[in-house]
């Protein structure tokens, strides 16, 4: 890959969430965190390559495994690593934590740890939009489990009928916790979106954050200026386990080889020079945030009862 | 003046679209021509990208409701029957009544969810529930069971302008028809109170939706024979007036709760629980709870007149509760209430 400016910048938000998630993995057994974790390692290059055509004004909706977006879209650090620790002065005052990513002076507008539950938000905000006159749009991210939801065909079918700008951003690590897509679906994805009259993308090198930015800013320029939806599929790899800070390649649902295939075309472990250079700055960055969450105070009885 | 309960819900409508330029209803049937039972009659015309016609996709509707309240939105979602909002309860439970809480405050979904318990004329098991407990039971709803205009006025009203979550208003088809007087009792608060509908020295009854209605016919029948009825109208399910509840039952000692639901697990046993839990020994006597009978709703006219509960059914429990068991008093005729409230012909 070549030595631009937007490469250079790209390799170091996508080694950022890298380096963070690898830091909640060194914590983890400290129990500084205690709530189940559903880490993004390998899927890094999906969220940094999508929110690079994305402006702060634009509304994104996540999921479960949201730390990659969240981070992408802007959310900040040490309010990050605060909330993963409950802590007072996490964005959410520990409430949320992993699960819940949100920020919306950032436009990450929630995270839910229901399969497919914040699809339709997108398409409830993007109809206000209309009536309001606003010029942003609506990204909807959730992983290839949530493909089989009953509500994405309902999500579907509702953004066509109302032309809606909303894009449909699916995730595909072909495992919904530990079954493949082979197990789970007897449709054709791109047929499917093609019979609600959405066009419909599809990104096979999810590892590249380069080729994601290119090619996804394509699918974002139509719901952009043609405000229609749009769905966009990018396959990935889900490095780790489904919940937790290990690796379970020992369990046998799936390959060990097929994520070393991954990994070689993985530029956060193929570019050694560029991963040694940003090294410093990023720890730097994160030793920080990981000092301002220890520092929070925990949240209060006041706390408990309020915001009901 | 008088009102109907539809044209209570018809102005509210009004109001909320006229008040809110981001107000939106949504649901199957907002503009067809039956309008929601009348209650949105030419309102497409009127405001014709806020009234908008669904797909019978309820589990999406109402997560479009989240995403419009997250924008800025007022969602009002409509459900002609509240046993399709069963079809809601994943959004509805798992992220609407969430969402304030589970985000330490970042967000807030104000938005209100229409259900109309179907009850009427052979609706049968699914198209009749009153399914209030079972929402009530979650931190963050409020659930509403208006039984008059007055009272949809002013806590519509105060759903759509001043509180910033969901409200899920549980309307009752058996009162639409009914035209009421205006009178001079009052809610202790729109979302967060009852209503003291009438003063009465020997038991309370704490009333719901409907079964006011009934209470209300029955204390009249009761004070013919010297029996002297307090009743509550509950209105907030999620939120009574609970110093209401209890300062009448100190003064009357007797507890009967007419509810339009099963009684198990639900606002009769809440309302002991409030009860028993600030002081037992309020109570003169022990408590009744009046609901369904125990299984889902029939069909057949006959059976359906057995499963619901009413004036008779009060009468001799509040009779027995005040004078003894055998209290030998005439009760007022049996009667199928869908033919006193609404000389129903169907089809709906």
């Amino acid at each position: 890959m070549e030595n631009t400016e937007t490469y250079r910048a790209l390799f170091y938000q996508a080694m950022r969430i890298r380096l963070v998630e690898e830091k909640i993995i060194d914590l983890y057994p400290s129990d500084l965190i205690q709530s189940p974790v559903h880490l993004s390692i390998g899927q890094e290059a999906v969220a940094v390559g999508v929110c690079s055509n994305l402006s702060i004004d634009d509304w994104l909706f996540i999921n479960y495994r949201g730390h990659g977006f969240y981070l992408a879209k802007g959310g900040p650090l040490p309010e990050f690593f605060a909330e993963l620790m409950g802590k007072q002065k996490g964005q959410s005052k520990g409430k949320a934590g992993s699960m819940h990513m949100a920020s919306p002076k950032q436009g990450v507008m929630g995270a839910s740890a229901v399969v497919g539950s914040t699809i339709s938000h997108a398409i409830g905000a993007a109809l206000i939009s209309k009536i309001k006159g606003e010029d942003k749009i609506f990204v909807t991210n959730f992983g290839d489990g949530a493909l089989e939801q009953g509500v994405l065909h309902e999500s579907l079918n509702f953004a066509s009928l109302k032309q809606v700008p909303v894009l449909f951003l699916c995730e595909d690590n072909n495992l919904a916790v530990h079954s493949p897509k082979s197990e789970r679906q007897a449709f054709s994805l791109e047929s499917l979106v093609g019979s609600y009259d959405i066009p419909y993308f599809e990104i096979e090198e999810g590892y590249d954050f380069l080729e994601v930015k290119n090619r996804s800013q394509a699918a974002i320029k139509i719901v952009r200026e043609q405000r229609t939806p749009v769905f966009l599929k990018i396959n990935t790899a889900r490095y780790k386990e489904h919940v937790g800070p290990g690796e379970d390649f020992f369990a046998d649902y799936r390959k060990e080889s097929e994520i070393d295939a991954w990994k070689l075309l993985d530029p956060l472990i193929t570019d050694v020079e560029l991963y040694n250079e940003f090294l410093g700055e990023i720890n730097a960055e994160i030793e920080e945030a990981v000092q301002f969450g220890l520092d929070s105070p925990l949240p209060t009885i006041e706390d408990l009862l309020s915001d009901v | 003046m008088s009102k109907t309960y539809k044209a209570a819900l018809a102005e509210a409508m009004q109001e909320a679209m006229d008040t809110n330029p981001n107000a939106i209803i949504l649901g199957q049937g907002v503009t067809d021509y039956k309008g929601i039972f009348d209650t949105m009659i030419g309102f497409v015309d009127k405001y014709p990208d806020r009234i908008i016609e669904t797909p019978l996709a309820e589990d999406s509707v109402a997560g479009i409701c989240i995403g419009a309240a997250l924008n800025g939105g007022y969602p009002i979602n409509t459900h002609i029957r509240a046993d399709f909002g069963l079809l809601i309860f994943n959004q509805l439970i798992n992220l609407a009544a969430k969402y304030k809480y589970m985000f330490g405050g970042l967000f807030e979904v104000p938005s209100m969810y229409r259900m109309v318990i179907g009850r009427s004329w052979g609706q049968g098991a699914q198209h009749s529930q009153s399914l209030q407990s079972l929402m009530a039971h979650i931190p963050g709803l409020v659930v509403i069971m208006p039984a008059d205009p007055k009272s949809i006025l002013e806590s519509y009203r105060y759903a759509v302008q001043e509180h910033k979550g969901p409200v899920v208003m549980l309307e009752h088809r058996l009162l639409y028809e009914l035209s009421y007087e205006e009178d001079a009792t009052e809610l202790s608060h729109p979302l967060f109170g009852s209503k003291l509908e009438r003063e009465g020295t020997d038991l309370t009854i704490i009333a719901t939706s409907v079964m006011v209605l009934e209470a209300k016919r029955a204390a009249d029948h009761l004070a013919e024979i010297g029996v002297s009825v307090e009743i509550i109208n509950l209105h907030s399910i999620s939120h009574p007036d609970k110093e209401m509840i209890l300062k009448s039952v100190e003064k009357t000692g007797k507890m009967l709760i007419a509810d339009t639901s099963w009684a198990a697990y639900g606002v009769a046993a809440e309302m002991n629980r409030i009860v028993n839990e600030y002081n037992p020994s309020i109570l003169k006597a022990p408590t009744h709870s009046m609901g369904m009978v125990n299984t889902p709703c029939p069909t057949a006219k006959v059976l359906e007149d057995m499963y619901y509960p009413d004036v008779h059914d009060i009468v001799d429990v509040c009779a027995g509760m005040v004078i003894g068991k055998n209290h030998a008093m005439a009760l007022p005729k049996k009667e199928s209430m869908t033919d006193f409230y609404k000389h129903f012909k169907g089809p709906f």
